[in-house]
């Protein structure tokens, strides 16, 4: 522990500064002696090395090079894979109630904005985010039903270039929802309406989402057989949707009841598409579709109440484990900004209910790149992969667990943030006279 | 008279056409002289005569008896196998008013009085603009009765309506009104005017006017019969000695309450679900009322509580059903509780016969007299005996109205509105053959009923056999159902079947449907790691418990003979966690927030022990809850502290002794409220304001007390003084500066915690706690030295802008500095886990694992004042404990078993099996009935 440190107590003396990116020429780093949880394979004592943002080698028998510049010294902590937040508003969201701070909702339907397009990299959310090892995070764009592309970003950068992971990792569907029984302003109570009323107005709008698919075909075919002098007007709408309908995006669908996610389970078949399913607050109830069809599932939060009265009171907190013994792929998400750090105790809930431990370790960062097509590059402490790291004093799904280090892209970036910062000036303050 | 009526009909559809002739008036009216001979007749109140003649005249039945002289000026009518019923009443129902002509905009709906809202009235302000408050109407006023609507209320052997006055939360009084022939003067159908007043809590004034919520409803309710009270008082004193006082002005709201509120007159208050009955006994009682309750549909769970009290009910025959089959969602998971209740609701009548509770029926919400005599039918198939219906349908409801002196038996001397027919009126086999109103003789039983039925496409009576009457079964339009649709409607079960089946289907390892699993008089908890919040950790230590009560604790403490004993080896006992900031549990809106001060609403009027977020709570080991009004206003309602008794009523959750208190919101919150919708923005706007209303609410309080204080001292002195009116907002407040309410202020940012605090010391009171209180690690020194107690959020931020400083380390770094903090969840699932929350302390901010666990146990108990009952595991505390299988700290922690008083309200296990046993029970409900042998021991 060298620098970073120095940085901390000059950040707690200025207290107000922002938190500086770390230094964006990534080091050659060695962290050494600690037990490492590689997620790919068994744990081992060892050392990981790290040059050019990447990791170089890790293993029980790795030594450190003589050109290493930083050297941790991980004996007793523990080294992870840096978590990843499979589905947050990071960059977008600032503060919920001010609407000049929100970039997450556009107007209609925008299958082709991109959400890093709207990242404020300066968000002091993010520095408090990674503070507890969450070194990055899919961040989305919602509304729509067509709300737009998701980005992957690392949560450390001094531009909004130097964070990209992957600009577009899938569209963004917002399924639309049956509903026969809405809430009442007027009388304060739930209104129950006619079903088939309801199912007529879902049906139409699920139908209309299959007419986007067959419109961006028509589309993708008509620009690419264009004759010479043809003017084949480009939309760029139709044109992200093309991507998705060539199968080359997934299709991000945030489905949350049974029938939502049958439905779109269904459409994705019918129109050949890839689907991954967002949020899923149903998705045990149909563990068996989803394994059969072989669709993850990017979880909302764990710590989430029951949907229904009668629906056991655990049932969220049950459910990642029911889909995992299903055979379901899932990986984690808040699904906000300022939530983003609870993200490893959202899994812990997860645990304490029926998932193996090592499965929720591995849904919070190998199967969730796995998921999003990014376990070339993230998810796992392996020779090859981006270092993205953190090194803990315990189980970093433990409450009480301090994470010590956190390397984003090879970079073991300042821990301080606008939390840390108040606490150190408030508790230097002097007893009032 | 049937031409009569008929001409009537020629009548409306010749004004509707405006063509035909319109000179043919009525045929004069026969004279009212009748005698019934031979006739079977069912006086109404049980009994029977097999073989009497009825005389009626002018208006009365002039003789009931086996011999009674016909008079030689009657006509008599043979009433070889007819008999005799009172007409029947509807106890409480809207009178049928002409529909107005289709397509007309602004028609109201058949039945339907729906106020518009009216754009130039303000909105109301306070109880004292009087909202949706008409107590000087009656129903009988307005008379608009609809002939044709009102044949068929005859037809169906109704004579008479307790008509209600509209909506409103004081709509007026009830008025009795007959169903004849409304003719040129349908005021002559009155037979009283002015039975009863009604009161509603379910209608608001709309977005934005008081009272919004049903908290605020109800304190307007207890305010205005307060008020009436006074008044009937002042009034009375000055007419029985003027002297030296000014004469008290007249005031048209009050003076028809008068009585009211002075428990004279009868007021009717609603009460359909349990939760509501147990909430009209306590306010009728808490305000000495001579009250009945209306609605009743859950009086199937308090028949017994409801024979105790001695109040009438008047039950709505409206059942709940469920949609149609084909207009419901096949996805849709109906709550159990929903099913059972329509099962049990038309159950409710036998059992109030039962418990010997004075009820009549009422239409309701019915849909006209059909639907009002399929309601009545299905009663009966719920068990109700159909002389004991009829009973409730005529001389009980006289009764309740306190008019069976005149009406509602078959008797000498009653008027005479009666029923002739050869069965009882709901029956759908039965053939009425005439009705009399007040003497006069409507033949019903005739070719109009076939064409009314062929105008419907179908003839209700078509197919029936003359034979057995058939008491139950739904048919045809008359159906249940009631709606035009065939209904789905599953039979009545009782109570007792329900549990029967469930027992049934439960089996030997059969749990409580609901309340506690265990209840035992001593038990002890044995093995675990006792975190006893009172300063020692005790390694596989023992817990007894005697009487609710922790007697015994310790490492080398063995069981007492004959205790229950749970084995929690390598588990963890602590305190139960008390949450100090909820909102679970609360009826009709948590905010009632049209008033800058509403300090005369109170959480503890509108605590639903029904919701299931109570049961959730006690799965994460929460035992105790903080109830608090929302922070709309810069002074809120009166809160409440539950202890979790699942399956108690609001009584029972009450945390018996817990010190008063009330709401305080400072900064975004009650600024920014009712800066939208319709009328003018309420005051205040910013921050300033919010100290501005709070100080003004105290200065006037302390004149209130003032007041009074005179008051008391010139009686004191012998002097005459007249006491000045209660005002339950400013009695809150004068408790406040008295020291006997704890004040818990929602608050954000350090300048405005630091400035409530000095307003406090200003106005000479402390504040108990800071709700939120997410920048009082800046003022941590000045919280300290105030003397509040800090109630934080673990780690929330940043959801707006006086959020946007808060720090995890906030709960630390204040406990740090001598606050005494609690972290609470405000949130119905963060609450289900504050352990973990409280572990956050540890992570930032350093706190040891033991201070981090008082943070949710014994700190929130010494802010709330109750920390001699809870908050610690110590002898002579209340046993409400949590079971963990980890350190309550661990992320892994799962609650194994939490008891309050020392019964087993959550169990991991036992929750299991009663997850299964309910989805049994609701599978043999809902799933097609076996019949063939099915129950067949």
């Amino acid at each position: 522990m060298t620098r970073t440190r120095g940085r901390i107590a000059a950040a707690g003396m200025l207290a107000l500064t922002l938190t500086a990116p770390a230094v964006p020429a990534a080091q050659t780093l060695a962290i050494e002696g600690g037990t490492v949880h590689p997620v790919s394979g068994a744990s081992y004592t060892g050392t990981v090395v790290v040059r050019d943002g990447m990791i170089e080698a890790a293993g029980p028998d790795v030594a450190a090079p003589r050109d290493v510049v930083v050297r941790i010294d991980a004996r007793g902590l523990h080294v992870y894979p840096g978590l990843f937040n499979a589905w947050t508003t990071l960059g977008l969201v600032e503060i919920d109630s001010v609407p000049a701070t929100l970039d997450q909702v556009e107007l209609g339907d925008t299958p082709h904005v991109l959400a890093v397009e709207g990242v404020h990299p300066a968000s002091e959310i993010i520095p408090v985010t990674r503070e507890n090892g969450i070194t990055h995070a899919l961040t989305a764009p919602s509304g729509g039903p067509w709300a737009g592309q998701a980005s992957v970003i690392l949560l450390d950068g001094w531009t909004v270039e130097e964070m990209e992971v992957e600009k577009s990792v899938g569209v963004v569907l917002e399924w639309p929802s049956l509903a026969t029984r809405e809430f009442d302003f007027s009388t304060f109570s739930v209104r129950e309406k006619k079903f088939s009323e309801a199912k007529r107005d879902y049906d139409r709008t699920v139908d209309e989402l299959g007419d986007w698919i067959e419109a961006a075909r028509q589309y993708d075919h008509a620009r690419s057989n264009a004759e010479p002098g043809t003017a084949v007007e480009q939309d760029h709408a139709l044109e992200t949707v093309a991507t998705v309908a060539r199968g080359e995006l997934p299709l991000l669908v945030v489905a949350d009841r049974a029938r939502a996610i049958r439905d779109a389970v269904a459409f994705a078949e019918e129109h050949g598409l890839r689907l991954v399913v967002v949020s899923g607050r149903d998705a045990a109830k149909e563990a068996d579709l989803l394994a059969e069809k072989n669709v993850p599932v990017i979880l909302n939060s764990v710590q989430a109440l029951p949907v229904e009265e009668d629906d056991p009171y655990d049932g969220p907190f049950a459910a990642p484990g029911e889909l995992h013994r299903a055979g379901v792929p899932i990986a984690f998400g808040t699904f906000d900004a300022s939530n983003a750090r609870v993200l490893p105790y959202e899994a812990a809930t997860a645990v304490a209910y029926g998932l193996e431990t090592e499965a929720a370790l591995r849904a919070l960062t190998l199967g969730g790149a796995e998921i999003l097509g990014l376990d070339d590059r993230l998810g796992s402490v392996d020779a090859g992969k981006w270092a993205n790291l953190i090194v803990t004093d315990g189980d970093p799904l433990e409450v009480r667990t301090t994470v010590r280090h956190v390397i984003v892209r090879g970079r073991d970036v300042d821990l301080s943030n606008r939390h840390s910062r108040s606490y150190e000036l408030y508790r230097g303050r002097p007893a009032p006279p | 008279m049937r031409a009569i009526v008929r001409n009537r009909q020629v009548l409306v559809l010749a004004v509707g056409l405006a063509a035909a002739p319109l000179l043919a008036g009525p045929p004069p009216e026969p004279p009212p002289f009748y005698a019934i001979e031979g006739v079977r007749v069912e006086v109404g109140d049980g009994t029977v005569l097999e073989r009497a003649t009825v005389v009626i005249e002018n208006g009365t039945i002039a003789a009931v008896a086996e011999d009674a002289a016909i008079p030689a000026h009657a006509w008599v009518i043979d009433g070889e196998g007819l008999t005799v019923y009172p007409g029947l009443i509807d106890a409480m129902g809207s009178l049928p008013q002409p529909r107005r002509p289709p397509g007309v905009p602004g028609a109201a709906a058949p039945g339907g009085q729906r106020r518009r809202p009216d754009p130039d009235r303000a909105l109301p302000r306070g109880p004292e603009d009087r909202p949706l408050t008409t107590p000087w109407k009656r129903a009988a006023d307005d008379l608009r009765l609809d002939a044709e609507a009102v044949e068929t209320w005859r037809k169906a052997g109704v004579t008479s309506i307790a008509a209600t006055p509209g909506d409103g939360l004081f709509p007026g009084r009830l008025s009795l009104v007959r169903l004849g022939a409304p003719g040129r003067d349908p005021e002559h159908q009155v037979i009283a005017p002015e039975l009863a007043q009604v009161a509603s809590l379910s209608s608001g004034g709309g977005f934005g006017s008081y009272p919004g919520a049903l908290m605020g409803r109800v304190a307007y309710f207890r305010q205005l019969l307060l008020d009436a009270a006074h008044y009937a008082a002042v009034t009375a004193a000055y007419e029985a000695d003027p002297s030296g006082w000014r004469r008290p002005e007249f005031d048209r709201t009050l003076a028809p309450l008068a009585a009211v509120g002075s428990g004279e007159e009868r007021i009717l208050l609603p009460g359909s679900s349990a939760v509501e009955i147990n909430r009209a006994l306590r306010l009728g009682e808490e305000l000495g009322l001579d009250f009945a309750l209306y609605g009743g549909q859950e009086g199937y769970r308090l028949a017994g509580e409801l024979a105790d009290s001695g109040v009438a009910v008047l039950v709505d025959v409206d059942w709940p059903e469920p949609l149609p089959e084909r207009d419901r969602d096949p996805d849709a998971d109906r709550p159990l509780r929903e099913i059972l209740h329509e099962r049990l609701a038309p159950t409710t009548p036998v059992e109030l016969a039962e418990a010997g509770v004075q009820f009549a029926l009422s239409s309701g919400g019915a849909n006209g007299a059909d639907d009002f005599l399929a309601g009545v039918r299905r009663a009966i198939e719920g068990g109700l005996e159909p002389a004991r219906a009829l009973q409730a349908l005529t001389r009980d409801a006289a009764a309740v109205h306190g008019l069976d002196d005149r009406i509602g038996t078959v008797a000498t001397g009653m008027a005479a509105d009666l029923v002739l027919a050869d069965g009882y009126p709901w029956r759908e086999s039965t053939r009425v053959e005439a009705v009399f109103i007040d003497g006069v003789r409507y033949a019903v039983s005739d070719g109009e009923e076939a064409e009314d039925d062929a105008e419907n496409g179908e003839s209700a009576r078509e197919g029936e056999s003359a034979g057995e009457p058939d008491e139950t079964r739904p048919r045809g339009r008359r159906g249940p159902g009631g709606r035009g649709g065939s209904s789905e409607a599953a039979a009545p079960m009782r109570l007792a079947e329900v549990a029967s089946k469930y027992a049934e289907v439960a089996g030997d390892s059969m749990v409580p449907m609901t309340g506690p699993y265990r209840e035992d008089d001593v038990l002890a908890i044995t093995g675990a790691t006792v975190l006893t919040m009172a300063g020692e950790t005790i390694e596989n230590g023992t817990v007894v418990v005697r009487d609710g009560r922790i007697a015994r604790v310790g490492s080398g403490v063995r069981p007492p003979r004959g205790a229950h004993v749970i084995d929690a080896d390598g588990g963890y006992l602590m305190p139960g966690i008390f949450d100090a900031h909820s909102h679970i549990s609360t009826a009709g809106g948590v905010n009632e927030g049209s008033l800058a001060v509403t300090a005369m609403v109170r959480i503890e009027d509108v605590v639903d022990p029904t919701d299931v977020a109570i049961y959730r709570a006690l799965a994460g080991g929460v035992t105790t809850v903080n109830i608090l009004h929302g922070s709309a206003n810069p002074i809120g309602g009166q809160n409440q502290v539950l202890k979790l008794r699942w399956g108690q009523d609001a009584d029972g959750m009450r945390f018996e002794g817990a010190p008063p208190g009330i709401k305080f919101a400072l900064g975004e919150n009650p600024k920014r409220s009712r800066s939208f919708g319709p009328g003018p923005r309420r005051y205040p706007a910013t921050r300033m304001g919010v100290l501005d209303v709070i100080r003004e609410a105290f200065t006037e309080a302390a004149e209130y007390r003032d007041a009074w204080a005179r008051h008391r001292e010139a009686e004191a002195a012998g002097e005459r003084s007249r006491p000045p009116v209660r005002d339950l907002e400013l009695e809150a407040l004068v408790e406040i500066l008295e020291g006997e309410r704890l004040v818990h202020a929602h608050s954000y940012r350090a300048d405005e915690i630091l400035q409530l605090l000095r307003l406090a010391e200003e106005l000479g009171f402390r504040i108990a706690t800071l709700q939120h209180v997410l920048e009082g690690y800046r003022v941590a020194d000045e919280i300290a030295a105030h003397g509040a107690g800090a109630s934080t959020f673990s780690d929330w931020w940043a959801y707006k802008v006086e959020a946007y400083e808060a720090i995890p380390h906030n709960a630390a770094l204040m406990a740090d500095r001598g606050v005494l903090v609690s972290v609470n969840s405000d949130d119905a699932e963060e609450m289900r886990h504050l352990n973990h929350e409280a572990a956050k302390a540890v992570k930032w901010g350093g706190l040891s694992d033991d201070a981090a666990l008082a943070l949710v146990t014994i700190n929130p108990a010494r802010q709330f004042g109750i920390d001699d009952r809870v908050g610690s595991i110590e002898v002579g505390k209340d046993a409400d404990l949590v079971i963990y299988d980890r350190h309550p700290l661990s992320s892994y922690a799962v609650v194994q078993t939490t008891l309050v008083d020392g019964k087993v309200y959550f169990d991991r296990e036992l929750d299991r099996l009663r997850r299964e046993q309910l989805a049994a029970l609701e599978r043999s409900l809902t799933e097609p009935a076996d019949d063939d042998g099915g129950d067949e021991p």
